[in-house]
């Protein structure tokens, strides 16, 4: 029964053709991308607060077709590579949520606050290109989108299983499914050539003790989901508190003053990212 | 019919072979376009064809299956296994009699087939088709697809003739070699194609002016720009490549900022990581006449960028 269902649910996952958006940020990138004087850095702005174009974007340009594949973790690098009759295609042909935007709003909201954090981790333990680690936590609850969309029945019963048992998304996923967001993940990350340490990241958000080769990422991630729901900005699908391993914090060699820091970074920010969308 | 080069689809003359015994389809092939633009040759046989046909290759093959001596799979078949001839289009004439059966086209490589009865009109876009599809193949380069050398000598050669104020600039890739011979060539294929790609857009951003982009092979690119915007798309272009191209090296290359590789003569080296070296060749005023005198004074300064292992650009300064 469990590997039926597993062959299914990622059946159904991988088969995802139309991932839809919110309005807000495809309204505001379409503006810009019609704009000729647009810089590519202005849209890549707007592309990084939202998770299913930053997603289509870095499945497109590490598609095979243009001969790199797995290379590009950055949208800015992404946009330029594309270019922009390219990125246009895309924002033509992604369709936004119509039912569903209200509960799938505090996702959007959790996945960037999550790339916030992620970026502020990155960047205190002085890590290079903190951009790139924002894109794993913009992209680390990315297989709860298709899901709610291709599986919207399965959906339902995890967040019926979350209110009914008290229990986390998570842990409700595993309740219902035998397996987590963290595996789907891992399947539409390799399904659609995403670079390897974003891949590494998305799959292991939540236990980064056991990432191969791009633990630090993946530990960012952790601790990055980790603060979102401290702060309970935005919801990924419960109002649990989430469990923070030490192993992330002693791989990045942080102290307790170092997530204090974050946290005051953080706070700043997520004011201004509240402000800028939604 | 009575249409001139001018106004035809072609930069110069299409010289066409047809072989057939079929001396209405002959005919009507020499009513359709003026010798000006399309000029016909006409086989009756096969056999004598094919000499003048690996001597002088024309721009477009028209091959009759009525042939008698050879059959027209085996004409298509000669020119097409040989690599310096297969870049000629080749239209297959066939009776509805030959096409009742599904054909190999895996084993006759033909570019387009037409079956009687013709249509004249319908024949004349087919050929114009086949033509025009066959110049964009040729030039174009098999990794990126972006047009080859004759195409780039033949815009800068338009440019020059037109009197229009271009700049041409050279790019190449300081230490690709190196790149490729520690990662190998496929990883160095990916350079290739991120370069192109990233040279291809910033191009395209500049709207409304005469642009172009060429790929002369290996890791050197060109491209054509108004003299006003050339700096700025340097700057971009360099900007873009030294932020991404750290991203193809392995994590370990990519910390030390260098890599250990083996050069030319065979001792072992450490090489910076890979930088794109830019030479403009500005021509106002029409100063420079003909191609060769653009492509040496981009030549010499080439050296010069070349000179600086970072990325870099060198504009030339000589005036009219």
């Amino acid at each position: 029964m469990d590997a039926d269902l597993k062959t299914s649910v990622r059946g159904e996952i991988l088969q995802v053709k139309d991932l839809p958006t919110l309005p807000h940020v495809l309204s505001e990138v379409t503006k810009l991308v019609e704009d000729p004087d647009a810089s590519s850095e202005a849209i890549a702005k707007v592309i990084s607060t939202d998770q299913v174009l930053s997603a289509k974007v870095l499945k497109m340009v590490n598609s095979p077709i243009y001969g790199f594949p797995g290379r590009i973790s950055s949208i800015q690098h992404a946009l330029v590579l594309l270019g922009f009759n390219v990125v246009r295609g895309i924002i033509i042909s992604t369709s936004v949520f119509d039912m569903m935007v209200l509960s799938m709003k505090g996702l959007w909201e959790h996945s960037l606050g999550c790339a916030t954090a992620c970026n502020v981790i990155a960047r205190r333990a002085g890590f290079e290109d903190p951009e790139e680690y924002a894109v794993a936590g913009l992209l680390h609850d990315l297989s709860k989108v298709v899901t709610a969309v291709q599986l919207p029945e399965l959906h339902q019963t995890i967040l019926d299983t979350v209110q009914a048992k008290q229990m986390t998304y998570f842990q409700a996923e595993k309740d219902v499914m035998g397996f987590g967001h963290d595996r789907i993940n891992a399947w539409l990350a390799r399904h659609w050539g995403l670079p390897p340490n974003i891949r590494e990241a998305m799959s292991r958000h939540h236990t980064p003790q056991l990432a191969e080769f791009y633990k630090p990422m993946s530990c960012v991630v952790h601790i990055g989901d980790f603060l979102v729901r401290l702060f309970e900005f935005g919801n990924s699908g419960d109002d649990q508190t989430a469990y923070l391993r030490p192993e992330a914090l002693i791989e990045l060699k942080f102290k307790m003053t170092d997530l204090d820091k974050v946290m005051d970074e953080m706070a700043e920010q997520l004011l201004e990212v509240s402000d800028l969308t939604f | 019919m009575s249409q001139t080069l001018q106004d035809s689809l072609f930069q110069r003359k299409q010289t066409a072979f047809l072989l057939s015994p079929d001396k209405a389809l002959a005919e009507m092939l020499q009513m359709l376009w003026s010798p000006e633009v399309i000029e016909f040759t006409v086989f009756e046989k096969g056999g004598g064809a094919i000499e003048h046909m690996f001597n002088e290759p024309p721009d477009l093959l028209v091959v009759d299956n009525r042939l008698e001596d050879i059959s027209g799979k085996e004409v298509a078949g000669l020119v097409k296994s040989e690599n310096v001839y297969r870049q000629v289009p080749v239209v297959m004439c066939v009776d509805p009699i030959d096409v009742e059966e599904p054909w190999n086209w895996n084993k006759v490589e033909v570019d387009d087939f037409l079956v009687r009865p013709f249509n004249p009109a319908e024949v004349r876009d087919r050929i114009n088709l086949t033509l025009c599809r066959a110049m964009r193949a040729l030039d174009a380069n098999p990794l990126s697809k972006l047009p080859g050398n004759t195409s780039i000598i033949q815009r800068i050669q338009y440019l020059i003739d037109s009197g229009e104020d271009f700049a041409l600039a050279y790019c190449d890739l300081d230490y690709f070699k190196s790149y490729n011979d520690k990662y190998g060539f496929s990883r160095g294929d990916e350079i290739l194609m991120m370069s192109a790609r990233l040279i291809v857009n910033t191009i395209r951003s500049y709207q409304g002016v005469q642009s172009f982009v060429g790929h002369v092979g290996g890791d050197d690119f060109v491209f054509i720009l108004p003299p006003n915007n050339v700096e700025g798309a340097c700057q971009r272009i360099i900007k873009d490549f030294d932020d991404i191209v750290p991203h193809f090296y392995d994590p370990d290359d990519r910390k030390r900022g260098n890599i250990t590789s083996i050069d030319r003569e065979g001792v072992t080296k450490i090489f910076p990581l890979m930088a794109v070296s830019i030479a403009v060749v500005i021509n106002t005023e029409g100063r420079l006449k003909h191609y060769g005198e653009v492509s040496s004074i981009a030549m010499s300064l080439k050296k010069k960028a070349k000179a600086n292992p970072k990325s870099c650009y060198v504009l030339d300064q000589r005036k009219a």
